[in-house]
């Protein structure tokens, strides 16, 4: 097939060891595109309503988009399956070289159900398919069974998808890990894997993918290179990834503190690029087809954590595990996010859950308060390290408490907790403290798998002077918030069919993205318009499950910590009334026509062509 | 004197762009698989292996029917796709493993240097593959 799809999907059932092959329906590759489209309608389809996400009836989706695997730089694939930390629909992106090779093995994605009675890995070897023990992985962290799979199968060239121990407990903000160490990282996917008795999946496809007009898409690849190269946002990128964005943030005041009661932090330096640079980084990595080259490679050379060899410390990890615990040496960061790596932890849940933890601890609400005989507090390397390792071993006392994530913590704990308990529909909010930035805030509240930094934040517009329809933003408006970020949430949900990479936008214009659509599938989307309507089909399916699987829409909403007035720095008592969050979200559901009540109306849902899910809703 | 293409190991990403590009140009399809370069990790560092256009190329010696020959001008070491016959002998001598059997067409592919301007050199964000001129004429 001669434009950017195999039209297949790999289907295996774990329960009863059988796999076969599907063909992609039509209707589907028109309407959904790929990757994060064909994941939503097919979670909707495939997944019980109101299921156990840990169940066996959950699906468990690796999704590739039409420009994955292919030379349009900066792309990436995605999980999709019902998330066991929210109750919500979880798409997880990851980049490295394991979207790619499911293509190369013949795949527009693999759909896996079930569950094996006891642990398996899969092998897939371009059209072939085999499930093979792995009681002897059982265990073992992300990076060894990279590594002993490899050996196993005597090819270096292998890609690697797996779960380290905290998957396999079912920790509820498990990740899967992707060759190489690249995180599926939000929402638990690795705990749905780890419910399926899965350890790790692994490929190795020959199959060239051709796109539709060879000539016209290189001409669309080298433009999207010059548009990257000359962009300044993606030349920071290259230099420093995004560990840059912890001084911008701080400077701003949206850089969490002690659990998100404050926006600056002293140390942000020491943990940011200029300390990463000075203590970790040799060279610049890439994932497979990206020029950018955002990650940094290098080993620390001194000190107790000599000889730890490690991916930059990004943006949100820096600030969860660095700022929000007041840990502020670098070497000390690196080595807990390793640590999250290596056991298969989201970092930014992890950092979430245990700087609610050390909150916890200072107010005395927790039943033990201390962890491997350290003391729960801020600032204590040991006593997250300690956290770190007994959540992913869903240790009796703190890490049983903390493995289900922040709100089933609080949830244990009582009210006096849950007014510091910082999620949003179970989701551990990013590194961007809403206070001070309403469309940061609004965005939050309104994403699709709970709060979330990657579903329309519009940074640039509330914090980087970026203006709007030719005017500045008030970064503290209450008002005209929701149609920025209904434009950014489509845009971004549109490019997440591709599947884009969240770094190329920053660089790569819509018509360049349309471009490289086009001459890879011979298929066109109608501009800019038509990207704006394929994201809100997209973003009103995903409404639609989140309903359907009970979410309550009063849940668009932001934690109890940010109606508290911001203490120190330019955001300086900024905070959320009870009124702005309604005003808010009551512009934000008029204009996505859905009702007061933030249900997709039937004119919204007939213009998107969603009836036939509405019918079944 | 002779062109080829100089591998600078330190600036590489391991991006596979050069990869996927030569595949792209050579087989009308994209995977690195296919790819006539390789890209093996090594510690810290990935480092490409290219074609070194040997001048002592075994290749060239150990075919029997002679499909392997160097182009005069550029050095170049290249195969005639009408007289190679797909043994593989070349592939098993190669002393880099940088010349790949296309079991579909029955030949034995290498990098020809894209007659002289390189995709993957072209490609490469980084300036980890380079185009070079060498010298090393004194025995001729």
């Amino acid at each position: 097939m001669n434009n950017g799809y195999f039209d297949k999907f790999l289907m295996i059932d774990l329960s009863s060891g059988n796999s076969w092959e599907a063909a992609v329906p039509d209707w589907l590759k028109a309407s959904f595109v790929g990757g994060k489209g064909y994941g939503l309608r097919l979670l909707y389809d495939l997944a019980p309503p109101q299921g156990d996400p840990l169940a066996a009836d959950n699906v468990l989706m690796f999704m590739t988009g039409p420009l994955t695997g292919t030379l349009a730089p900066s792309m990436r694939a995605c999980v999709v399956t019902k998330s066991p930390l929210t109750g919500t629909l979880l798409d997880s992106y990851f980049g490295g070289s394991f979207g790619p090779e499911i293509k190369y093995c013949g795949y527009d994605g693999i759909i896996i159900t079930g569950r094996a009675s006891e642990p398996v890995y899969l092998w897939i070897d371009d059209g072939r398919v085999e499930i093979r023990p792995a009681r002897k992985l059982w265990g073992i962290s992300t990076l060894e069974v990279n590594k002993t799979i490899k050996e196993e199968l005597k090819d270096d060239s292998v890609k690697i998808a797996c779960i380290g121990p905290a998957g396999e407990n079912m920790v509820s903000f498990a990740l899967i890990s992707c060759e190489y160490n690249r995180q599926a990282g939000r929402g638990g996917a690795g705990a749905v894997m780890g419910s399926k008795n899965l350890k790790a999946v692994a490929l190795r496809g020959s199959k060239p993918v051709r796109v539709w007009d060879q000539g016209k898409f290189l001409e669309a690849v080298e433009l999207a290179y010059r548009e990257l190269k000359d962009n300044p946002d993606i030349k920071s990128l290259t230099l420093t990834g995004t560990a840059s964005s912890v001084p911008f943030a701080n400077e701003a005041g949206v850089l969490p503190r002690r659990n998100y009661y404050d926006g600056v932090f002293e140390g942000a330096d020491e943990i940011s690029d200029f300390g990463q640079n000075k203590h970790l980084w040799l060279r610049s990595d890439a994932c497979t087809g990206c020029p950018i080259r955002c990650s940094k490679m290098g080993y620390l050379r001194s000190g107790r954590y000599r000889g730890t060899v490690s991916d930059i410390v990004e943006y949100e990890t820096a600030a969860m595990l660095g700022s929000n615990l007041e840990i502020s040496d670098v070497k000390a960061v690196t080595h807990l996010a390793h640590l999250c790596d290596t056991l298969g932890l989201d970092s930014m849940s992890a950092g979430g859950a245990i700087g609610f933890a050390m909150e916890a601890a200072e107010k005395n609400l927790l039943p033990q308060q201390r962890v491997c005989g350290h003391e729960i507090k801020f600032g204590s390397v040991e006593a997250a390290e300690g956290l770190l390792r007994a959540i992913a071993l869903r240790e009796d006392g703190p890490g049983i408490l903390l493995a289900g994530g922040v709100r089933r913590a609080a949830e244990k704990l009582g009210v006096q907790a849950e007014q510091f308990a910082v999620h949003i529909k179970g989701l551990e909010t990013p590194a961007w403290g809403p206070r001070g930035a309403t469309g940061i805030a609004l965005s939050l509240m309104t994403a699709d798998r709970g709060g979330c930094h990657q579903r329309g934040m519009p940074l640039g517009e509330d914090l980087g002077g970026v203006p709007w329809q030719g005017r500045q933003v008030d970064r503290l408006a209450v008002t005209g918030k929701a149609e920025i970020v209904i434009h950014h949430q489509n845009y971004l949900a549109a490019l997440d069919t591709f599947v884009k990479c969240d770094f190329g936008t920053f660089g790569l214009s819509p018509a360049t993205y349309l471009k490289l659509y086009h001459s890879c599938t011979g298929r066109s989307l109608e501009g800019e318009e038509g990207l704006q309507a394929l994201g809100a089909r997209i973003w009103n399916m995903g409404r639609l499950y989140n309903l359907r699987e009970g979410i309550n829409p009063a849940e668009d909403t932001l934690p109890p910590r940010f109606g508290e007035p911001l203490p120190s720095g330019p955001c300086k008592g900024h905070s959320f009334s009870r009124d702005d969050l309604k005003t808010m979200v009551e512009e934000y559901y008029q204009l996505r026509g859905w009702t007061a009540k933030g249900v997709p109306g039937e004119e919204t849902l007939k213009k998107l062509q969603l009836t036939d899910t509405f019918c079944r809703f | 004197m002779r062109a080829v293409i100089y591998s600078n190991f330190d600036l590489c990403s391991g991006c596979n762009i050069c990869r996927m590009i030569c595949s792209e140009k050579k087989t009308g399809g994209t995977n690195p698989r296919l790819a006539l370069l390789n890209l093996e990790k090594h510690g810290l560092v990935y480092r490409p292996v290219v074609c070194a256009q040997c001048r002592n190329a075994f290749c060239l010696k150990v075919c029997p029917v002679e499909a392997v020959y160097r182009q005069e001008d550029s050095g170049a070491v290249l195969i005639d796709r009408a007289k190679c016959t797909g043994c593989g002998l070349c592939a098993e001598a190669c002393p880099v493993c940088a010349i790949v059997m296309d079991k579909q067409a029955g030949i034995a592919r290498k990098c020809d240097l894209c007659g002289g301007d390189p995709a993957c050199v072209r490609y490469c964000p980084t300036g980890a593959l380079e185009l070079v001129i060498l010298g090393g004429d004194k025995d001729e």
